[in-house]
């Protein structure tokens, strides 16, 4: 087969539907990662736009350009969408376009996942777009602090749209990492062991973890928060046991890794461009490497910094005031072999060259202040100022802007095929570094004068009035220079000259395809054996579009790639991926109803909505696998493979097993919010706490032994080729006995009496929820057993419904337990 | 799987340590710690403990993936490994400092 006709085929089987249609049944990731960006660019313009509508406001004193409660609403939806609309969804698409091309593989683990992920995230920024234009976006400010977002001090519906749309959308960023994280471990080029992996994907893998473990305590705090207004459930209301401090801790708890979120991609796509600019290799990968997950890891334990001004004593203060100045040193590690890698290479003076020289210089100053406010006395004088909002600027503008933009630049030639040609972007990138300093120079200077943030306007004599217009006018001169951007994007991708395949000369795996890339990315899977195989072999492209890796005969008819060991990148499975289909995006339609249901107080709709997700995930998962055995299929090379499908461990186990770790993550805030509530909180104890009889906890425990026995069971019997219903059966009746014993501590409770019941009844919900799942999941393996799905040598699903079995016993002994706890000890 | 742990245990060992001890502080300076008869300078001696036996795991930790049973097949996860568990045991011990040098409730 000639490498046309190979390209023909592939192409068939892995394109989207053409026209409108296609956009909503793509699974493609190449089309995804396009419209991730796409749609994250659209919301940094209109971020752009409140940005300006902000430096107008404050460029002359008294200004009556906008009122306070606009203004609220202008600086609220500014930090909103450039945080949860922009910063994150631009690293999901650059990872999502990017990770399986970079890793020499032709597709995401999920692709499902990663529709259903884009979706979510259109529809709850929609909401958010929606509330701003109709005049009632959330007005309290991008962290919502309670008691200003309770009911009591924000009546309207403003806070409920910022609580239920980032939560939508939040759905996105979790689908989104445990895509990249099970991507990165397990779908790469056969060969690519862990000390191969291309930098990038280190950084993707790092920052994929930390979301899961860093957007469980906001989902949480804004689950919480919104249960407090809609039902009246205490949890920050001081004279009902709650404390607003807890919100605090939640939201930093998630705010400050979110920062690190933003800031590894950014670094990740640094690590990558600037040695091929350079012209050499990146120094000290390994070193690299640790400063990345030490940072992700120790960025966790920086959150009590943003809340240094509340009263916590100085022992809690130096904790986190050392773990602040802590995490300048792995930053430190990063900048200085950057520095490294320019010094031993040669250097070219492109644009994207100059966007990196950008940030080293916008960081740096950023990093600075920032070990400034690390200082507690430092912070206690600078809190809420403009010198904070400089500093932040400094940090993500300077830390992740402008590395975007060197991206943009660098990959500009691989998502478009062409050549730049007109140079508007060398304009452009005076206009924006010069305005973006002489902007935020200004603000921190009004910010060390005293000029508090937040505040629609200022009185005049205060010696703020020169500082405030030039501020606002380097700001017009960013945003006209981010406008050329965005006219030199469009006029180069739509007239500029046909390009070279690899035009920047790089040896990672993504220049190893012609450009735009194909659907399938591969024409075959290369064997890989250093961190830079395009330079091992500068033919490498020509040879896998002729069929000479693995995978190279389509003769299958279907979407197939690899799975390799986490560890060595030796070929392990055989994956065959879904087509193209509208259910992600119908899911996530229907998922909506959820959130609007709670938004519009239609509460009706909620279980509605919520038993419409469950028959729609019933049928996407019921159409995976197969009822007839394959054994090892060839995948070129001489080498056999089983199907992931009839392997003990398929994607689907990995995705399941880093779901729960967000999911786990989630259980801990809450009980984090349950010891925090009992430890400090003024108000408590409350009137009574509920004790638990013997028959209480014989139903916990016998629920518990009968799930996880019952599983087990099932599990060896499908291994010895018998029936599994009995082990079914147990399993079933241990999820209903638990969810029982859930449901009368919620009958033993009132919601709305005190923060401890409420608190109570969100644990027993989460449980009660578990063991309901757990129950339909084991009636959904029943019924997959039965039509011939699941046998002894398909036990994967099996498998998951072990994990969760064993994860809903975990939650339901700690959770119930600390519940009765203080009733027991009475 | 078990490279992936090698890297990441010694720095979330650190988190979870540094949040217990943030946490018994909370408990300490509450209402409870005195309530259940317990003074101050029995929770300096337990912030301390807890403390000297965080940094007491990590060094364990790390003597335990430099040793033979541990030690993974890739020279760089070892590397990157070990590199992680020095840092780990540095952050355990600046961190945690503050435990014997400030104020407890103040």
């Amino acid at each position: 087969m000639n490498a046309l006709r190979r390209h023909r085929l592939l192409t068939r089987i892995w394109s989207s539907e053409p026209g409108w249609k296609g956009w909503f049944t793509t699974v493609n990731h190449s089309d995804l990662g396009r419209m991730f960006l796409f749609v994250a660019v659209l919301f940094f313009m209109i971020g752009g736009i409140l940005a300006m509508l902000i430096r107008a406001q404050l460029a002359t004193p008294r200004s009556a350009f906008l009122g306070p409660d606009v203004y609220n609403q202008v600086f609220t939806m500014h930090g909103t969408i450039m945080m949860f609309l922009f910063a994150i969804p631009l690293f999901e698409g650059i990872a999502v376009y990017l990770l399986p091309k970079l890793l020499g593989t032709r597709d995401l683990a999920f692709p499902r996942l990663t529709a259903y992920g884009f979706w979510c995230y259109v529809l709850g920024g929609s909401l958010l777009l929606f509330s701003l234009v109709a005049g009632i976006a959330p007005d309290s400010g991008w962290f919502m602090y309670p008691p200003l977002s309770s009911r009591a001090a924000s009546p309207g519906i403003n806070t409920d749209f910022w609580l239920l749309g980032i939560t939508f959308v939040e759905i996105s960023a979790i689908c989104a990492a445990v895509e990249i994280t099970v991507t990165v471990l397990r779908y790469r080029a056969p060969g690519m062991s862990l000390s191969r992996m291309p930098i990038f994907a280190w950084y993707a893998l790092v920052t994929a973890v930390m979301i899961l473990t860093g957007f469980p305590p906001l989902i949480l705090g804004s689950i919480l928060l919104e249960l407090e207004r809609a039902f009246d459930m205490p949890f920050f209301v001081t004279e009902r046991g709650g404390d607003s401090l807890l919100w605090q801790h939640l939201f930093w708890l998630f705010g400050h890794p979110e920062v690190y979120i933003i800031f590894l991609p950014a670094a990740g796509v640094i690590s990558t461009i600037l040695p091929v600019m350079a012209r050499t290799t990146l120094l000290g990968y390994g070193w690299v490497v640790a400063a990345a997950v030490a940072l992700g890891v120790l960025s966790f334990g920086l959150w009590v910094h943003h809340m240094f001004t509340t009263g916590i004593p100085h022992m809690g203060l130096a904790f986190f005031s050392a773990a602040s100045t802590l995490v300048a040193v792995p930053t430190a590690v990063q900048v200085f072999a950057w520095i490294g890698t320019l010094w031993k290479g040669s250097p070219r003076l492109t644009l994207p060259m100059l966007w990196i020289l950008a940030f080293f210089a916008t960081f740096v100053i950023g990093g600075l202040t920032g070990v400034m406010v690390a200082v507690v006395p430092f912070n206690w004088q600078a809190h809420d100022t403009h010198f904070i909002v400089a500093h932040l600027h400094y940090v993500l503008v300077g830390g992740f802007v402008f590395p975007m933009l060197a991206a943009l630049y660098y990959w500009m030639p691989h998502v478009t095929g062409r050549k730049r040609f007109f140079k508007l972007g060398e304009t452009a990138f005076w206009l924006i570094a010069i305005g973006f300093h002489v902007t935020f120079l200004a603000v921190h200077w009004a910010g060390l004068l005293g000029q508090r943030r937040r505040i629609h306007t200022y009185d005049p004599g205060q010696g703020w009035e020169w500082i405030n217009l030039i501020a606002s006018i380097g700001g017009f001169v960013t945003a006209i220079g981010f406008a050329l951007v965005v006219l030199d994007v469009v006029v180069n991708a739509a007239v500029a000259v046909r390009g070279s395949r690899n035009p920047w000369r790089a040896g990672t795996l993504d220049w190893a395809m012609p450009t735009p890339p194909a659907a399938y990315n591969f024409a075959s899977l290369p064997l890989v054996a250093s961190r830079e195989p395009v330079h091992d072999d500068p033919d490498l492209p020509a040879r896998l579009a002729r069929g000479e890796g693995y995978l190279g005969d389509p003769a299958r008819n279907r979407r197939e790639s690899l799975i390799v060991d986490i560890a060595t990148g030796e070929p392990a499975q055989l994956v065959v991926f879904p087509a193209n289909t509208a259910l992600p995006f119908v899911m996530a339609f229907v998922t909506g109803g959820i959130f609007l249901g709670m938004l519009l107080k239609a509460y009706w709709l909620v279980p509605l909505a919520a038993l419409g997700v469950a028959a729609l995930v019933a049928r996407w998962v019921w159409s995976l696998g197969s009822t007839r055995e394959e054994g090892p299929q060839a995948v070129g090379r001489g080498l056999a493979l089983p199907l992931a499908a009839e392997s003990p461990d398929p994607p689907g186990w990995w995705g399941s097993l880093f779901l729960l770790l967000a999911n786990g993550t989630l259980f801990g805030s809450l009980l984090f919010g349950y010891a925090f509530l009992w430890t400090v909180a003024p108000g408590w104890p409350p009137a009574a706490y509920p004790e638990p009889g013997l028959e209480d906890a014989l139903l916990l425990l016998g629920g518990v032994s009968l799930s996880v026995a019952g599983i087990r069971l099932a599990d060896g019997a499908l291994r010895r080729g018998s029936g599994a219903w009995i082990g079914l059966l147990l399993g079933l009746a241990g999820a209903g006995a638990t969810g029982l014993a859930a449901a009368t501590l919620l009958l033993g409770t009132s919601h709305d009496a005190h923060a401890y019941d409420a608190t109570v009844w969100v644990v027993g919900g989460y449980v009660l929820f578990h063991a309901a799942l757990t129950g339909g999941m084991t009636l959904f393996l029943g019924a997959r057993a039965a039509a011939g799905y699941v046998t002894g040598r398909r036990l994967g699903e099996a498998r998951i419904l072990r994990l969760w079995t064993d994860y809903t016993a975990a939650v339901a002994l700690l959770g119930l337990g600390a519940a009765w706890l203080p009733g027991l000890a009475m | 799987m078990r490279d992936v742990l090698r890297i990441s245990v010694p720095l979330t060992i650190w988190l979870a340590s540094f949040s217990a001890v943030y946490g018994l502080q909370g408990l300490v300076c509450s209402p409870r710690w005195g309530a259940a008869g317990l003074g101050l300078a029995a929770g300096r001696v337990a912030l301390v403990a807890a403390a000297v036996a965080a940094v007491a795991l990590q060094a364990v930790l790390l003597l335990g993936l430099r040793g033979p049973r541990l030690a993974p097949a890739s020279g760089f996860v070892r590397g990157v490994s070990l590199a992680l568990a020095v840092v780990a045991l540095v952050a355990t011990a600046w961190t945690l400092l503050p435990v014997a040098t400030t104020s407890l409730c103040l």
